[in-house]
């Protein structure tokens, strides 16, 4: 299967059952709401085979190349059937458990998380740990079977739905850093285990502070080797901005569209507009790039911050325009529809901020793209 | 081109641009096959030569052969080499129009207009060649007097039979998409100067590479490279008019940007003219405004999305 058979089969599966995929609820939803949805999407795109393709056969794949799994999340996206921002987990997430779980892990897991039977989460920031992720301190120490947890993480998203969550945990001293980091597969389930989810400024439980105390993980979940944990979290990035944000430029492409579609005349100038649409150009015609660099067996590195940056940038770029083009709806609205623009209008706002912020991203363009030197 | 002959042809190019510039250079490129390196890929050598002519502050009168040959002419850079007239500054019209049978010309033309026969002179309706000796030409010293632009200005007349349709937005399209090499390619060497510059001077006692403030600078500069260059492979891709504008209006605007804070990080030393770096402000500065600036472009852009109510579907993966 390539991509030029991919995407009309996949086009025309997808106008056939526009009724089974369509969502249960009106407009934005709730979190539960599009959480369900999200499940049922996948579900149906898995069992049909199309969630299959781009995925190794070892973990329930079809095999060919991850252009398979971009074009997906661009339909499902495009077509509003799911949110840009959960679906992508499972780009970021799933990749990571092929490279590091063990074989026989990776066989059972990823199945289910790519059928939207499970939801992951990813345990990286802590409260004292941010944007300085070597100095993260949540404690595993080894007993005789395994590993005893104690620590706290924040910012973790979905970790109230989560089974699973992909934990970057310290093993080595406290001075340790980047060297004693272990990463292991928790199941969310475990005792000692406590989620508290963070209401953000869109009104949307998104994410948690999650609490361990003294959890225990057998030895087999550890992904890698003990204080391989950086080696983890270092491949997982370079993911994190691929696949998952080639899908949320063509959501931007879609609100762009819509919005130019339902401007009043005269409420944006032709600048506002013409710059703006310059800029999404700009981001899909590097991401693209990615996707192929990606799908040549290419490993990503540092060069993948510059795709963060721009879609970063022209997100909130995008919806700058909106809010200007559509104050009435965002500022004043409470119908439905104004919602949920306003919604996004001001999740928009965090997109310099997770991921890593704007200033990490620059900062790794100067250290490692222009070989700055170190910055102190 | 296969990879090796690609390797082999920058090689080439890539010593005429670093030995001559002007006249030299065309009969250099004329030498080197870089006519039928065009022609048969014309992505390879655009890009390759204009990258080039942006990144060594050389000049050639490649873009007259760019523009031409999409106007379904190849006069080559040799004997029997033809000047198109290109729009004035910030335009990308036709620089012709027509009065009943006078035709008002006013434009520019690079700088081997002076030694041609001939210049392809379009208007909105199609084109004509016609001899230069009929062009009032002004050499233009102005911010970039390097670049040896010509303004030309002139009325002529010539007969329909004399005048051909020609697909002057694909030749726009293919002259923005050179220009924007060379402002890429200009905007590197800036940066480049920038960022050698910030590793060498010491301040505070420590090279000024180390403050976060310089350093952001000038991956702000990489950051905007690296999307005109992308936006200008899509544009490749593509071929459109569309894709060539927003091409442009990026490297334009990505230019104007990276020589601002290229120059800021430079400070004292990059504002004289014992640096370098002021051929290529000023060479960006003028490149910006051929055959559309980043502002006029950007307005159309906009304007044109803002009548269709809808956003063209563009490079599918």
């Amino acid at each position: 299967m390539n991509l030029g058979e991919f995407r009309p089969a996949l086009d025309r599966w997808l106008d056939e059952n526009t009724a089974a995929l369509a969502p249960a609820h009106e407009h934005r939803g709730s979190l539960d709401e599009q959480m369900a949805q999200l499940a049922k999407v996948k579900r149906l795109v898995f069992d049909a085979g199309w969630m299959r393709w781009g995925w190794p056969e070892r973990v329930g794949g079809l095999g060919g190349s991850p252009l398979l799994r971009g074009y997906l999340g661009e339909a499902l996206t495009a077509r509003d059937l799911v949110e840009p921002g959960i679906y992508s987990m499972t780009e970021v997430l799933a990749p990571t458990m092929i490279d590091f779980a063990r074989p026989a892990l990776a066989a059972a897991m990823v199945p289910r998380l790519l059928r939207g039977e499970e939801t992951w989460c990813q345990g990286f920031s802590e409260p004292g740990t941010g944007s300085n992720l070597a100095s993260l301190s949540c404690r595993a120490t080894r007993t005789g079977d395994g590993w005893r947890v104690s620590g706290q993480k924040v910012w973790t998203s979905l970790a109230q739905y989560a089974q699973r969550c992909v934990l970057l945990t310290r093993t080595g001293t406290p001075e340790s850093a980047h060297r004693g980091i272990t990463a292991l597969f928790v199941d969310m389930d475990s005792p000692g285990i406590t989620v508290r989810p963070l209401e953000t400024m869109h009104g949307v439980e998104e994410f948690s502070e999650v609490f361990f105390d003294d959890v225990a993980v057998p030895l087999d979940r550890m992904l890698g080797e003990e204080g391989q944990g950086w080696s983890v979290a270092m491949d997982l990035l370079p993911y994190e901005r691929s696949t998952a944000l080639w899908h949320r430029g063509a959501y931007l492409h879609r609100r762009l569209d819509r919005f130019l579609g339902a401007v009043p005349p005269g409420a944006v100038t032709a600048a506002e507009v013409g710059e703006v649409v310059q800029q999404l150009y700009a981001f899909r015609a590097r991401s693209r790039t990615t996707q192929y660099r990606l799908a040549a067996g290419e490993r990503l590195g540092p060069e993948t911050s510059i795709d963060k940056i721009l879609l970063a940038t022209t997100e909130q770029a995008v919806f700058d325009l909106i809010g200007d083009g559509l104050a009435g709806e965002v500022v004043l609205g409470d119908d439905p529809a104004s919602e949920r623009l306003r919604a996004e209008f001001l999740y928009s706002r965090a997109a310099t901020i997770y991921g890593g912020s704007a200033e990490i991203q620059r900062n790794i363009v100067a250290r490692r793209l222009l070989d700055l030197g170190a910055d102190r | 081109m296969d990879v090796e002959e690609r390797e082999l042809f920058a090689k080439s190019v890539g010593r005429a641009a670093a030995q001559h510039s002007g006249p030299a250079l065309d009969a250099a490129l004329d030498d080197l096959g870089w006519v039928d390196a065009h022609a048969a890929d014309p992505q390879v050598a655009v890009s390759t030569l204009f990258g080039l002519q942006g990144s060594t502050n050389v000049t050639s009168s490649a873009l007259d052969h760019v523009l031409a040959s999409a106007l379904g002419l190849a006069p080559g850079l040799g004997e029997g080499a033809v000047s198109v007239v290109l729009p004035h500054l910030g335009s990308w019209e036709p620089p012709a129009r027509v009065y009943g049978g006078s035709v008002s010309v006013a434009g520019l033309a690079t700088a081997g207009v002076a030694e041609r026969d001939h210049a392809l002179v379009v208007a909105e309706r199609g084109a004509a060649v016609v001899p230069a000796a009929g062009l009032d030409l002004r050499p233009v010293h102005g911010l970039d007097p390097r670049l040896g632009l010509v303004e030309v200005t002139a009325t002529i007349s010539w007969t329909d039979a004399e005048v051909a349709p020609v697909p002057w937005p694909e030749a726009v399209a293919a002259g923005q998409r050179a220009l924007a090499h060379e402002l890429v390619g200009a905007s590197r060497a800036m940066l480049d100067l920038a960022r050698v510059h910030a590793l060498e001077r010491i301040q505070f006692g420590r090279p000024i590479a180390s403050f976060q403030a310089v350093r952001h600078r000038l991956a702000e500069s990489l950051v905007a490279i690296e999307a005109a260059d992308a936006a200008l492979a899509g544009a490749w891709d593509e071929r459109t008019p569309f894709a060539a504008g927003v091409a442009k209006a990026l490297a334009g605007r990505g230019a104007r940007t990276v020589a601002r804070h290229s120059q800021q990080v430079l400070a004292g030393i990059g504002f004289t003219t014992e640096h370098p770096l002021h051929r290529y402000v000023r060479r960006v500065h003028v490149l910006d405004r051929l055959l559309g600036d980043a502002r006029s472009l950007t307005r159309r852009l906009g304007d044109d999305l803002l009548a269709r109510r809808s956003l063209p579907s563009v490079l599918p993966l």
